[in-house]
């Protein structure tokens, strides 16, 4: 398709997507390829490089086959995923030696490659569509609606979709005010973990005094199992800067910024590619769609300093300072980059605004709870089936989303809690999975909305040690300004190593809170302030377990080295001898084909002939 | 002109002043580690945290009183503060709990603690990462602020960070004028004077040393007397010029002409 010049008007640009969806012929087949990141990792760009051939040495005239990559689908467990169309065939865990039969039956042949399709486990029963698997009928996917739809490099393909209508309208036919209030009225709140009310803070951004003002995308998500704002930027780039260039013309800047972190390349390239055609369509620059209204965007790359996510350390690292925060005593929508009026979003806040301003306030409110609008996008990962990107509305149940959407706990074991929030989040028991997922529901359990992380454990998993993995991460990244978090943080990591080692003390459990409780009073930023969460949650709800480490030097979950036995099971044991061969300690013995022991003074509890016996018969005890 | 109520005492504040500059004028103490007054406000060591009513604003779990840094928080309307409210206190005895597991010879620290009613640490020390330093970055901003030589930066993240020049290596910027030493709260940094170098302790950096021509007493370092030459124009330039004498002997010579010139 030739790319036209500059698009001068709002009529222009309706014209141009008429254009588009014209010259799509309905008889094209196309096959679309997931290039996600997970996909990605398990061999995709390999399956398109397959697919391309084969549409490279297709003669067929009665019809053209177009091969392209998408973003994300979210169903990142049964990657690489595959969808084919006419008909929204869905092949997952596609491999390249999949492809000629794909190509010959489905693409060409019309018919379907049955092996291919999504078996739902417990019923049995095949799925063709997306809708028809559970992952994805509870779903309701606003912001991610065209990941795995279109092609992100491509600008026409955003176009046809419907994409920058929403700013054709905003420029068109409202005022900056109306547009903040549209924000307002639909209720959408900071998806980077804050919930602040967005239309307040583009209402308190465009009352400040000051020029020049800055708009700023915070896309330097950093929480460990994080992927969604990565998958966003990655797969729907032209969505967030759509929603900036509405948030700029609201607040009144004219300079905007993209802070991505650097380990993301794809979604820097896939941003600067956006950017790129966006300015070329005259979509960003000096008068835009003709309106006199001009913006322009750059992407500022950060080096991965888990803390300049934090809004004021991302602007000290804009700035090229050391991403240390600062107090917010003084609002950034005051003071912000280099001192002037700054509206900081994150990259799925932004994602959300054109489906307001295009949907109207009303629809939107009515999606969610009272006080959480909208959908919220969670990377649902852990020990749990169906790990991916889910996008649900707001106050849908963690059950709902652990089990329908998530498929439940693998290998038949027992839920035992979710992490959300991120990093400085906190764990959720199971009393708590009809509860609904929102803003606030999430802080009275302890936890946090975060920017949407979901953890899932089972009952393997040590919640001393799951506190102890979070606070090592808290440790590493805590910036070191303020004293609380520096010295607070290694403090408690150091508490709780003790605890998982057997050396836990009468009066540790108080320490934690005690120390919790005074990052929550005295740290200087967000980051500090909630540092403690993972072990205050934990100890809220889990505190026999830390009790059981502490007085009886036993690890419930029997997951710490040295806190539970290995026995061999009577029953079990063919007496194979494997274990007895791979002890470095020779701590086990018994006759040939007889049950074996393990001699439990010379044990060091090393677990190999745990990982080594072929019939599960060494125990953990 | 608003008024700051600190303990139950109304205190005339003006708009923009900190809660810090109110606290001092009307006589009440706040410790404080990392301010100085000749300094922007870092608020990196919070011992100066302090309680603030805030009205009608949502806060959570804690009720509507909140912990602030007394050395940065602005004055902008009348404003509630509790200085010496239990949480207040418990808040900064718990920050100086921290920093004495990790700086626990600072002979400094140690008294400024004892004045606030602390007498040990129920913690360990957690890290080996630049001893007896608190890190509370007042020589970082001497340097960079009012010497102009941004010679150190804090460097590192974590426990681990500490204050350095580039690659922790003796810096090439350092003009050895001891600032740093001087604004330290702690007595960590060290200017050691040998035969004709200054030694600015723990940096590394080394720069020469002048000393007085006639008694041999060390004087302010070359590369001070280049940046003072720099900074003060021709009267300074002036001023250094001629022989290196120290203050004392540079009056004694004096006298001495004057004694000289009377006969």
């Amino acid at each position: 398709m030739p790319r036209t010049t500059r698009i001068e008007t709002a009529v222009d640009l309706q014209q141009y997507r008429r254009q588009l969806l014209a010259e799509q012929d309905p008889a094209t087949r196309r096959v679309r390829v997931c290039l996600g990141t997970g996909c990605t990792a398990k061999g995709a760009p390999n399956v398109l490089e397959r697919f391309h051939q084969a549409a490279k040495e297709f003669d067929q005239e009665s019809f053209a086959v177009e091969t392209k990559c998408t973003g994300c689908h979210g169903f990142c467990e049964r990657g690489p995923i595959v969808v084919v169309d006419p008909g929204n065939i869905f092949y997952q865990n596609v491999k390249e030696e999949d492809v000629p039969e794909i190509w010959r039956e489905s693409v060409v042949g019309g018919r379907v490659v049955e092996r291919l399709l999504y078996k739902d486990e417990q019923t049995g029963k095949i799925a063709k569509t997306p809708e028809e698997i559970p992952f994805y009928n509870a779903q309701r996917r606003i912001v991610l609606a065209l990941g795995g739809v279109i092609d992100p490099t491509r600008i026409e393909e955003y176009l046809a979709a419907g994409g920058y209508a929403a700013l054709a309208k905003a420029l068109g036919s409202m005022d900056p005010d109306e547009v903040i209030e549209e924000v307002t009225n639909s209720g959408l709140r900071g998806r980077g973990g804050g919930g602040f009310p967005t239309g307040r803070k583009w209402r308190s951004a465009r009352d400040a005094p000051g020029e020049p003002k800055y708009v700023i995308a915070n896309g330097d998500e950093g929480d460990p199992g994080a992927f969604m704002d990565r998958s966003l930027m990655e797969g729907v780039p032209h969505a967030v800067i759509e929603g900036m260039i509405i948030g700029a013309y609201a607040v009144g800047s004219s300079h905007g910024y993209i802070y991505v972190r650097n380990e993301y390349p794809l979604a820097v390239e896939h941003l600067t590619t956006a950017i790129e055609q966006a300015r070329e369509m005259g979509l960003l620059g000096q008068n835009i769609l003709g309106s006199g209204f001009s913006f322009d965007v750059r992407i500022n790359r950060g080096g991965g300093a888990f803390v300049c996510g934090e809004s004021t350390a991302l602007m000290a690292s804009l700035e090229g300072r050391v991403g240390e925060p600062r107090a917010k005593y003084i609002h950034t929508v005051e003071s912000g980059l280099h001192g002037k009026p700054s509206l900081l979003n994150n990259v799925e806040t932004w994602a959300n605004v054109p489906p307001i301003i295009l949907g109207g306030a009303d629809w939107f409110a009515s999606l969610g709870t009272e006080k959480s609008k909208g959908t919220k996008v969670f990377s649902l990962v852990g020990k749990v089936k169906n790990t991916g990107l889910v996008e649900v509305p707001m106050g849908m149940t963690l059950r709902q989303i652990i089990y329908d959407i998530g498929g439940g706990i693998p290998n038949g074991k027992a839920f035992k809690a979710v992490q959300t929030g991120g990093p400085s989040g906190g764990c959720i028991p199971a009393k708590y999975l009809d509860e609904p997922v929102d803003f606030d529901r999430l802080t009275q359990l302890g936890s946090m909305m975060g920017s949407g992380g979901m953890i899932v454990m089972d009952e393997d998993t040590c919640m001393v040690n799951v506190a102890k993995y979070f606070l090592g991460f808290l440790k590493e990244e805590s910036c070191g300004k303020c004293t609380p978090c520096r010295e607070g943080v290694a403090q408690m990591l150091h508490i709780l190593d003790n605890i998982t080692k057997g050396e836990g003390r009468e009066g540790d459990v108080e320490r934690l809170e005690q120390l919790g409780e005074l990052l929550e009073d005295t740290a200087l930023c967000a980051l500090g302030k909630t540092a403690a969460y993972p072990v205050l949650s934990t100890v809220r709800h889990f505190r026999e377990e830390y009790e059981a480490h502490i007085h009886e030097r036993r690890c419930p979950a029997k997951e710490c080295p040295g806190l539970f036995r290995y026995e061999i099971d009577v029953e079990s044991c063919t007496g194979c001898g494997l274990c007895a061969k791979k002890c470095p300690v020779e701590a086990i013995t018994g006759e040939r084909k007889k049950p074996h022991t393990i001699d439990l003074e010379k044990c060091t509890n090393c677990g190999t002939c745990f990982d080594v016996c072929p019939f599960s018969a060494v125990v953990k005890v | 002109m608003p008024t700051v109520t600190i303990d139950d005492e109304p205190c005339e504040a003006q708009i923009g002043e900190t809660i810090l500059e109110v606290a001092r004028r009307a006589g009440i103490w706040i410790p404080t580690l990392c301010h100085h007054a000749a300094l922007e406000p870092y608020a990196a060591c919070r011992i100066c945290v302090v309680e603030i009513d805030r009205g009608r604003a949502p806060t959570r779990s804690v009720g509507r009183w909140q912990i602030v840094t007394s050395c940065n928080y602005p004055i902008r309307r009348d404003l509630t503060v509790r200085v010496n409210s239990q949480r207040a206190i418990r808040a900064r005895h718990g920050v100086m709990e921290l920093l004495l597991a990790r700086s626990p010879e600072s002979p400094e620290l140690g008294e400024l603690a004892a004045r606030m009613g602390v007498d040990t640490t129920p913690y360990p020390k957690v890290t080996e990462a630049q001893r007896n330093c608190i890190l509370c970055g007042l020589c970082v901003q001497v340097c960079d602020e009012i010497i102009g030589a941004s010679a150190i930066s804090l460097v590192g993240r974590s426990v681990e960070r500490a204050v350095a020049a580039p690659f922790r290596m003796a810096s090439e910027d350092c003009i050895g004028c001891g600032a740093c030493a001087q604004v330290c709260p702690v007595g960590t940094i060290v200017v050691r004077i040998h035969e004709d170098e200054v030694e600015i302790s723990p940096f590394k950096s080394r720069v020469k040393l002048r000393r007085c021509a006639e008694c041999g007493r060390p004087l302010a370092s070359e590369p001070v007397k280049e940046a003072l030459c720099r900074r003060g124009g021709p009267t300074v330039v002036e001023m250094l010029a001629g022989e290196n004498l120290c203050s004392r002997c540079k009056r004694e010579k004096l006298a001495r002409e004057l004694l000289t010139s009377r006969k």
